[in-house]
């Protein structure tokens, strides 16, 4: 397998694994934090369930992808995402529907995914990367 | 403290290869990379079960190190088969058995972030690497970016008690240590890093 190939894989290997750990975190969400907790609360709850989502998919996804290319998007999506999700989950009134939550935590992991991408590319590309200090 | 280290990296040792599969394979342009710069006689700190032994370039004079002896007995099976001398150790990197200045280069492969004082670790590896020998490290540091350190500052509490700690400042620790900085390398965002410097031909310690 040549290097290029090697990277493709492993670059979709992180898309799928951002999608599914956005949508773990939304679902997660949705059935541990309930819907008419105070939102600040909920906040802090969601923050919670979404790291537990991240630390399981961490130990079943570090061996594939490697633990630093789980933890740190994955550690966004759970932390970050499982705030927005819960803070979405108890402004709603009625809740989106769970097929709708699911689609949003793909697309927010998804998008994680990128930045962290693109951020990792911007500072590879930087003049002073591997610059003598 | 000693025996509780090592009991951690030795219960470590039998999974350590399966979880690493995929960060080996990751990493192991940037490690050859860094890798390629040892000469003379090297010292390499924290050996684990000796994956990193396929970096190094052939023909050196090596003496690699960890505190687990399940991890050395591992690794002591990968360095048969390097084409150079290559022995393993056990012994605690912040309490080196060797003479000052006995070597030319000290290699860390995500090392600093399992040991309890990093800073003694590195006074240590001052004390053992000759003036002007140089000290490679690929170690994984505190994101400079906000919600990253925020991230690595709430996961560590939980990774320290399995294996290493996510969010030390490496590089400060180093310059700490008397060494000068040569050269910093993002590898994966700005958590992993390739990290060369050097002890100065003229102590200023």
């Amino acid at each position: 397998m040549t290097e290029r190939m090697k990277c493709a894989l492993f670059s979709i290997g992180d898309y799928l694994a951002g999608g599914l750990t956005g949508a773990l975190a939304a679902a997660s969400v949705r059935v541990c934090v309930p819907a008419d907790t105070d939102m600040v609360l909920a906040m802090l709850l969601g923050m919670a369930v979404g790291m537990a989502v991240h630390f399981l998919l961490l130990v079943l996804l570090a061996p594939v992808l490697g633990s630093f290319h789980v933890m740190v998007p994955g550690g966004l999506i759970g932390m970050y995402g499982g705030m927005l999700f819960a803070m979405r989950d108890t402004m709603q009134h009625p809740p989106s529907p769970l097929g709708q939550a699911l689609g949003v935590g793909v697309v927010f992991g998804i998008v994680v995914v990128a930045s962290v991408h693109l951020y990792d590319w911007a500072l590879k590309a930087s003049p002073t990367s591997g610059a003598v200090v | 403290m000693q025996r509780t280290l090592q009991a951690k990296w030795d219960r470590n040792s039998r999974i350590y290869d399966l979880m690493t599969w995929g960060e080996e394979r990751r990493f192991a342009a940037a490690k050859r990379r860094l890798c390629g710069h040892m000469r003379g006689r090297c010292l390499m700190v924290a050996a684990g079960t000796g994956n990193d032994f396929a970096y190094f370039p052939p023909w050196l004079t090596v003496v690699a190190i960890d505190i687990s002896p399940q991890m050395a007995a591992r690794a002591r099976a990968k360095a048969m088969s390097y084409a150079g001398s290559l022995v393993v150790q056990v012994m605690d990197a912040q309490a080196l058995a060797f003479p000052d200045a006995a070597f030319d280069t000290a290699v860390t492969i995500c090392t600093l972030c399992s040991i309890p004082d990093p800073l003694r670790a590195l006074r240590e590896l001052y004390r053992c690497l000759k003036p002007g020998g140089q000290l490679l490290m690929f170690e994984h540091v505190r994101s400079r970016i906000g919600p990253l350190a925020l991230l690595q500052d709430v996961m560590t509490p939980i990774t320290r008690r399995f294996g290493p700690e996510m969010n030390r400042d490496t590089v400060a620790t180093v310059l700490r240590a008397g060494f000068e900085l040569c050269w910093e390398e993002p590898v994966y965002v700005d958590i992993v890093k390739a990290i060369g410097a050097r002890r100065p031909a003229r102590d200023g310690r």
